[in-house]
């Protein structure tokens, strides 16, 4: 079970994601080559620190109204009910969740880290608080074809809610289900963003648009996508966001046989007109279930209901959620074949026969790694988790192929390498649930990446059913895991010169919002008493916790524990070691920087949308399946 | 200065007063931070002496803050902060103070403002430099002076009203000889001791107990440009208020770099779709998360406290974030410090 079933509440509002830019350039993560002008906002001629370079990665949800609620039998929640005059908040005693990437190098994965989602009333009483198990983005696509730049991008996230605890529900009929529902201590949650605004001079700056849904989850499924059917496509080929190539993203849906419904999501599927507008007039959007008569092997279609997607606010409504039929339950013979064949989507012109726009995968077969960002110290594992299925359905016994592939990461300095890195098996066997695991251990990456610490990987686990070239299985770019090795860092014991400076350096160079608080470039800064102490508290913080430095989650387990060690030790004068100054100024260490920078700054193309540009212009490089 | 109402005395003596006393306390220390800090933002970050200044000022009236609510825990009480009304509505006055009492407006750092506003907030009963103040006004009586009737109430009731339980005390933020658990009427003395030479001095030394000048004459440097020093040479017998002068190095202040915030912002001025009706949401809505983490801190949960001061230092972020932003009238926005518990 999770937010794809008939219980469910959906929400509408807005989002801010103030993310920090300057760190968007691998090149400024060079200590040797940094420019002040790095930190200053794009002039039009120049990237400098791009659109956001003071940001502070905060995430808020802003104004999510819950605007429809359904009950276990299908029926809307009673007018009258509390729930539908209730919001959608994050945390009313802490400060706000950040937005992390995984590295320069890997952009397509932002997470969400320390966000607490609440159920409030408009008075700000909480009738449900829990929190936000970190996840990232998942699907991003060109939601805006005619747009470009970030705002033309919409992605979704899927999670779930976890410590859950409750207030007074007593008058929402809904979410006394709701509660019951969770027994399993969880809830799941599903949102799709788009529409952001990375216009610095626009009232909107920094805001983007959210939709999304809460529903039951139980402890057995996986927290970040749905096991059901999984609509796949191909992108058209362009630089930048995948361009769905029959103009309907990914999408999945889930067939209750008990409710007798098709649930289908197409939040982060259609394209808008404009910016966070009105959906293209695609036509008559249908879904079908292809069948083959017995008798004369023509393709039969069985039609499983419309989708109003075109109707007046019915985004904000459904956040993209609809059962289907919509009137009527599926009967038993539809039940029979939709369990054993392949659903698709349709599009109908006017006077015109109806067209395929995306398709089932092909045989009904999906598997996908549930978390899919790790983060690994030298000597570490990770566990990936891996859920198989066919038309919804375990797939137990299947083989799964596990491998390197860089293809959706890097574009700048060289990734994936050194491969030894990593060990992890080859193949895998799902077992009678359709589940396996694949444990991944990390080893020292041996700084590859000279002025970037350790390395960041892909790894892409396949069904060995899906393999064959005559399938054509469209495998999902981003359907991959990815991970960052930090280096081994042994500092004994640790001193401020030639140790921890070019640490503190390099975060003082990235993070200019940090100089209101502390000069990190500054040993009198950083070892001023009134500092030690704060920096003490939030460098020992759990990275769940939304105050955890640094707020981009990059610092390696060897670093981190060399500053709280040097922080903690100070010397005889009472402060931390500073250490021998070097003679000479440090040799360059690696490679060549790399300019990123668009020549002619198209304000546009300075974003996510960059990094994407560069990934696909070296996937033509790597090495290919 | 400011007068508070004489019935607030009365209502000492009555059951439960010393609890309700101590509530008032809390909610007069909170009082005066939006105002000063508002001014202390708008300095952004220039003109770091007198920032600096303003800032100590803050932090004491924090500390002054948790021992009255220390204070209230240890009696048996509990702070009730996260309320709409905890946050005076400025322009207005302060918690109990009467109508002649001064009126307290959110404004831009100006030394008028200081010697006007602050000044007067923190001016205590005899202040030196200053002539001594009508003596015949039975009507009203100043903070200082609640302080002590507080705390010769508490000591008259004795140790028997000490019942709350001591796993709410809160100490950290602060050093252990100014920030400790409440337990008895010796510590509770100890502390409301505390506030008043740090808020007021005493009657013959500006400075409190740890030699730091208190509030009122801080204020004072900043308005007259320069610090206050010991008069050389100053012979035996010379009366206190001629042993000190503000003759001590200059205070310097560049009024240019003050950012153009408006007076007394509203939510409901900003236009609902402008940038800085969003950041002012964003603002009020850490405030209040800030008010809320604070209640949930002293109201049981004194590890929330690191949490809590996290959310405080947000509020700046938000602040900063805010003064750039043109409003009207040649002026920016500036963050209007209402309740508003949920982020719209």
């Amino acid at each position: 079970m999770s937010y794809l079933n008939s219980l469910r509440l959906n929400f509408f509002g807005k989002f801010q994601a103030a993310v920090s830019t300057v760190n968007n350039d691998p090149a400024h993560f060079n200590n040797a080559t940094f420019k002040p002008s790095y930190q200053k906002m794009e002039d039009g001629k120049h990237a400098n620190g791009w659109w956001n370079p003071r940001g502070d990665a905060n995430w808020r949800m802003i104004g999510c109204n819950i605007t429809s609620a359904w009950l276990s039998d299908g029926q809307p929640a009673a007018g009258s009910d509390p729930v539908l005059t209730y919001l959608i908040a994050d945390s009313d005693w802490s400060v706000a969740a950040k937005l992390v990437d995984l590295d320069p190098e890997q952009q397509g994965v932002s997470e969400i880290w320390g966000m607490e989602i609440r159920i409030a009333d408009s008075s700000g009483n909480t009738l449900m608080r829990a929190k936000y198990k970190t996840a990232g983005f998942m699907d991003i696509f060109m939601r805006w074809p005619s747009g470009s730049g970030d705002g033309s991008a919409g992605a979704m996230y899927q999670s779930v809610l976890t410590d859950i605890q409750w207030g007074q529900i007593d008058n929402s009929p809904f979410l006394q289900q709701l509660q019951q529902a969770s027994s399993a201590g969880l809830l799941s949650i599903k949102f799709n963003v788009d529409a952001f605004d990375a216009n610095y001079q626009s009232p909107t700056f920094t805001l983007g648009r959210i939709a999304g849904t809460i529903g039951p989850a139980t402890a057995a499924e996986p927290h970040h996508f749905v096991i059901g059917r999984h609509f796949m496509t191909t992108s058209l080929p362009q630089p930048g966001f995948f361009l769905p190539a029959g103009n309907v993203n990914f999408c999945e849906a889930v067939v209750d046989e008990k409710a007798c419904k098709l649930y289908l999501d197409l939040g982060n599927s259609l394209p808008t007109t404009t910016m966070g507008g009105p959906f293209t007039d695609l036509s008559v959007l249908s879904v079908a279930c292809a069948t083959v008569d017995a008798n004369n092997q023509t393709q039969i279609l069985v039609p499983l209901g419309d989708v109003d997607y075109l109707a007046s606010g019915w985004y904000e409504k459904t956040a993209g959620v609809v059962a289907l039929p919509a009137d009527r339950k599926l009967t038993a013979a539809e039940l029979t074949t939709i369990a054993a064949n392949q659903l698709l989507i349709q599009l109908t012109a006017p006077n015109a026969p109806p067209k395929p726009a995306i398709w089932e995968s092909p045989g009904g077969l999906y598997i996908r790694p549930d978390r899919f960002v790790f983060r690994l110290n030298p000597g570490e594992s990770a566990e990936i988790r891996l859920f198989g299925s066919q038309y919804g359905q375990p797939y137990p016994g299947a083989r799964v192929i596990s491998f390197l592939d860089a293809s959706g990461i890097g574009g700048n300095l060289p990734v994936g390498v050194p491969e030894d890195v990593l060990e992890f098996p080859r193949t895998v066997v799902l077992n009678e649930f359709g589940q396996a695991k694949v444990q991944v251990s990390a080893g020292n990456p041996r700084n590859p990446r000279g002025y970037i610490d350790g390395q960041v990987y892909g790894i892409r686990c396949v069904l060995e059913d899906t393999l064959p070239p005559a399938l054509q299985y469209p495998f999902n770019p981003s359907e991959f895991v990815s991970l960052l090795v930090w280096d081994e860092f042994v500092a004994d014991p640790p001193v401020w010169y030639g140790c921890l400076q070019p640490v503190f350096q390099q975060y003082a160079n990235l993070y200019p919002l940090m100089s209101r608080f502390v000069d990190l470039s500054s040993y009198e800064s950083v070892s001023d008493p009134n500092n030690v102490i704060p920096l003490t508290i939030t460098f020992g913080l759990d990275p769940h916790d939304p105050n955890s430095m640094p707020v981009t989650r990059d610092l390696s387990g060897g670093k981190r524990k060399a500053i709280l060690q040097w922080l903690a030790n100070p010397g005889p004068n009472g402060k931390p070691l500073l250490g021998t100054p070097p003679v000479s100024p440090p040799a360059a260490l690696e490679t060549a920087e790399a300019n990123l920078a668009p020549a002619m700054v198209d304000r546009q193309s300075l974003g996510k949308v960059a990094f994407y540009k560069r990934v696909a212009s070296a996937r033509s490089t790597r090495r290919k399946l | 200065m400011i007068l508070l109402s004489k019935q607030l005395l009365d209502d000492l003596e009555r059951p439960g007063g010393v609890q309700r006393a101590l509530q008032k306390a809390i909610e007069l220390e909170h009082a005066t931070l939006p105002a000063y800090l508002y001014s202390l933002y708008s300095l952004g970050d220039s003109n770091v002496e007198i920032a600096g200044l303003m800032l100590s000022v803050i932090m004491e009236e924090m500390l002054h803050f948790a021992i009255a609510c220390n204070t209230l825990n240890a009696i048996g009480g509990s702070p009730d902060i996260d309320k709409p009304d905890f946050i005076p509505i400025y322009p207005g006055h302060l918690p109990g103070g009467v109508d002649e009492s001064l009126c307290v407006h959110l404004r831009r750092f100006s030394k008028e403002h200081v010697h006007k506003t602050f000044m007067s907030i923190e001016e205590p009963e005899d202040p030196l430099h200053f002539p001594l103040l009508a003596v015949a006004d039975t009507n009203h009586v100043t903070i200082g002076e609640y302080y002590t009737r507080i705390e010769k109430r508490i000591a008259d009731l004795g140790e028997g009203i000490f019942t709350g339980d001591p796993g709410r005390q809160v100490v950290g933020g602060f050093p252990p000889d100014e920030i400790f658990p409440i337990t008895g009427v010796a510590s509770a003395t100890k502390g409301i001791e505390l506030i008043k030479q740090q808020g007021e001095g005493t009657t013959t030394s500006p400075l409190d107990p740890e030699k730091q000048l208190a509030h009122y004459y801080r204020f004072a440097e900043i308005w007259h440009g320069n610090q206050l020093v010991r008069v050389k040479d100053a012979p035996p017998g010379t009366p206190d208020d001629q042993k000190l002068n503000y003759d001590g190095p200059p205070i310097p202040f560049d009024e240019a770099k003050v950012l153009p915030i408006v007076d007394d912002p509203k939510s409901s001025k900003y236009p609902p779709t402008s940038q800085a009706h969003y950041l002012n949401d964003n603002f009020n809505y850490a405030y209040t998360s800030l008010l809320k983490a604070l209640h949930r801190t002293f109201n049981g949960h004194p590890s929330e406290l690191d949490s809590a001061i996290a959310v405080m230092h947000s509020m700046r972020e938000l602040a900063m974030e805010m003064m750039t932003v043109p409003f009207a009238n040649g002026e920016n926005a500036g963050p209007s410090f209402e309740y508003q518990p949920v982020n719209k």
